[in-house]
């Protein structure tokens, strides 16, 4: 049997019996499906569980996360209070260059993945000295993509996906259907284990380890996305 | 090490300089080949800063990864300050970034098509006759403008530079490009100099090596390195641990593969010396040098063993092959030195007694995690010691 953990996701894994550990799962699809609710409620689940989480924001700071969770009356203030959130945000840009950084909240540039890999490095070995077993989450691959020559983005991303594979993390990377090439997507696509398509009705399971491709009917509610 | 030559231009990389026999002949490239993850623009902030400061250098800085306003904050972090050198003119950007990010330009030059980055950089070398220009980042013209593109590109700028005697310093994050691209770019510069880390599933320490070089000796001998901040790039000697059980032998064993160990003993009722502070030697192996701490092994002194662990980039855990009942001890070190994630060897020592346990026994009465390599040794016969060097440093470089 392969190891799962729990997505967070009301129906998803009832449908997956829930995420291989330790692989890195793309969500993708066109714009307003549902990609970041996605990402917000694998947060809570990872909240719930009392996992850390390394979270690498390009288009919302920490502060709008924590507002846009709130909305579903899901609260991170306790647990960004306890430490146990490492950010690495690109959204600030260089209006946030002066901001004072700490371990856990890292300020970086989408066109810089250079920096952004070195701060993805610094925060994952202070989590492996407190556990082996972490979540990541990456949303959203698009922005990089819209910074960087498509090619480059996909080194970053390689890389990015065997560095939080080897410390043990369990993850997530969004992006929007249509934003590079197809031959650019079929290498996204390839560099990562388990494929999910959301197109704002139907959630399908593309590809993932031990399980044969399926969907189901999606909706976003007051509790966020809800399979089946 | 070459000896110094008149007339070297010092890059104020600490040991970079001793490796390179003084510095950078006026005129010459440097490609800083990093590893995603490890430093790599303080090398340039460090070279262009310090020459400016000790040695009156005019430098520029053509970036296409940070907009000048966050490269001069870089600057502030390592303890330089860059804007009383642009006030001055002393340095200047070109800059590559910000019109592609719909922003205004900042600098004497602006490039709004990568295309254009050739001629305007010439013109900006042409500018500082006897200078330093810093090229960041390589990865980007690569997989931007095409890798034959900007091999052209960076041997012609090389001829320009060389005719204005100007220093090329090019930062290259090297994502996974194909082996022959590295190597010809490799072949374009000078002098290479590659940033890399040593890491078991996480990275845990950084360094560098003198790769290439075209003036001097490229040793490759690998130099641990820490970025400070303020103080930018640090070099510091590696520490390897010895810990393991009471009386498994490693006071003999830190004696048998750094010679001049100093030991403070005592002897114990049962009448053999046990450490009771630390065992401290040096050792130099096969060009890699490294400070060995050995640590007590009686419960009392479990306090230092965290401490030690986290300074350490290798460790070896010395047991007793004739002793099973203390390999319980043995794991409970390595937790406490909290060493699970630097590389690590396990030394079977005291193969030389007849009912020593084979690597195999102990391996399956420890449960052993995967990957973690056993070596017979007789600390006392000096048997079996370049094996557990060689098992620890090839795991240390991943060679």
């Amino acid at each position: 049997m392969i190891p799962k953990i729990v997505s967070g996701i009301a129906g998803l894994d009832e449908l997956t019996g829930g995420l291989p550990e330790n692989t890195m799962t793309l969500v993708y699809g066109p714009p307003k499906t549902g990609k970041s609710i996605f990402c917000y409620q694998f947060l809570r689940q990872t909240v719930a569980d009392g996992d850390l989480c390394s979270y690498l924001m390009t288009d919302y700071t920490q502060s709008q996360l924590e507002q846009q969770m709130m909305a579903f009356d899901w609260f991170i203030h306790d647990y960004i209070r306890d430490k146990k959130l490492y950010v690495i945000d690109t959204a600030s840009g260089s209006v946030g260059a002066m901001q004072k950084e700490t371990k856990n909240m890292m300020i970086s540039s989408p066109q810089n993945p250079t920096d952004i890999a070195s701060k993805v490095i610094q925060q994952l070995q202070d989590i492996y000295q407190q556990t082996q077993q972490f979540r990541s989450i990456l949303d959203s691959s698009t922005t990089l993509f819209a910074f960087n020559s498509p090619i480059l983005v996909i080194r970053v991303l390689k890389s990015y996906i065997m560095r939080i594979k080897m410390a043990g993390g369990t993850g997530i990377i969004t992006y929007t259907e249509g934003t590079a090439e197809t031959e650019i997507e079929t290498m996204l696509k390839a560099s990562v284990d388990n494929i999910i398509y959301l197109d704002s009705e139907t959630i399908t399971i593309e590809a993932m380890a031990g399980i044969r491709p399926k969907s189901a009917g999606y909706r976003i509610t007051d509790n966020g996305i809800v399979v089946g | 090490m070459a000896a110094e030559i008149e007339g070297r231009r010092k890059t104020y990389i600490p040991m970079l300089d001793e490796m390179l026999g003084g510095g950078m002949p006026a005129g010459t490239s440097m490609l800083f080949t990093a590893m995603p993850g490890v430093a790599s623009e303080v090398f340039g902030c460090q070279i262009i800063a310090e020459r400016m400061r000790n040695d009156g250098d005019i430098s520029f800085i053509y970036t296409n990864t940070r907009t000048p306003v966050e490269i001069e904050h870089v600057f502030h972090r390592y303890g330089w300050d860059l804007r009383s050198y642009l006030d001055s003119g002393q340095t200047f950007f070109v800059d590559s970034i910000s019109p592609m990010m719909g922003m205004p330009a900042i600098g004497k030059y602006m490039i709004d098509d990568f295309k254009e980055s050739e001629k305007v950089v010439a013109e900006a070398i042409a500018d500082i006759v006897g200078g330093t220009a810093v090229i960041e980042d390589v990865a980007t013209l690569l997989d931007s403008i095409g890798v034959d593109q900007t091999f052209d590109m960076i041997e012609r700028l090389n001829e320009v530079a060389r005719s204005n005697d100007v220093n090329m310093i090019y930062l290259f994050t090297r994502w996974n490009y194909e082996k022959v691209m590295l190597g010809r770019l490799s072949g374009i510069v000078d002098c290479e100099v590659k940033l890399f880390s040593v890491e078991e599933k996480v990275v845990y320490r950084q360094v560098f090596a003198v790769t290439k070089s075209n003036w001097s000796e490229a040793s490759g001998t690998k130099i641990f390195f820490e970025v400070l901040e303020p103080g930018g790039v640090r070099v510091f000697i590696p520490k390897l641990l010895v810990t393991g059980p009471y009386n498994a032998g490693k006071t003999t064993f830190t004696h048998a593969i750094a010679p001049n160990t100093v030991s403070v003993e005592r002897q114990t009722f049962e009448l053999f010396p046990t450490t009771v502070g630390l065992d401290i030697g040096h050792l130099d192996y096969k060009g890699f040098s490294a400070d060995v701490f050995g640590t007590p092994g009686q419960e009392r002194f479990d306090l230092l063993l965290e401490p030690l662990g986290r300074e350490a980039i290798g460790t070896f855990i010395v047991i007793d092959s004739t002793k099973p009942e203390t390999f319980v001890r043995a794991k409970e070190m390595i937790r406490m030195c909290r060493t699970e994630a630097i590389p690590k060897v396990i030394i079977a020592n005291k193969q030389d007694l007849p009912n020593a346990l084979s690597p195999d026994e102990i391996k399956k009465k420890m449960a052993l995690w995967e990957g973690v390599p056993i070596v017979p040794v007789s600390a006392t016969d000096e048997k079996g010691l370049s094996e557990a060097l060689d098992t620890l440093f090839s795991l240390i470089y991943e060679i």
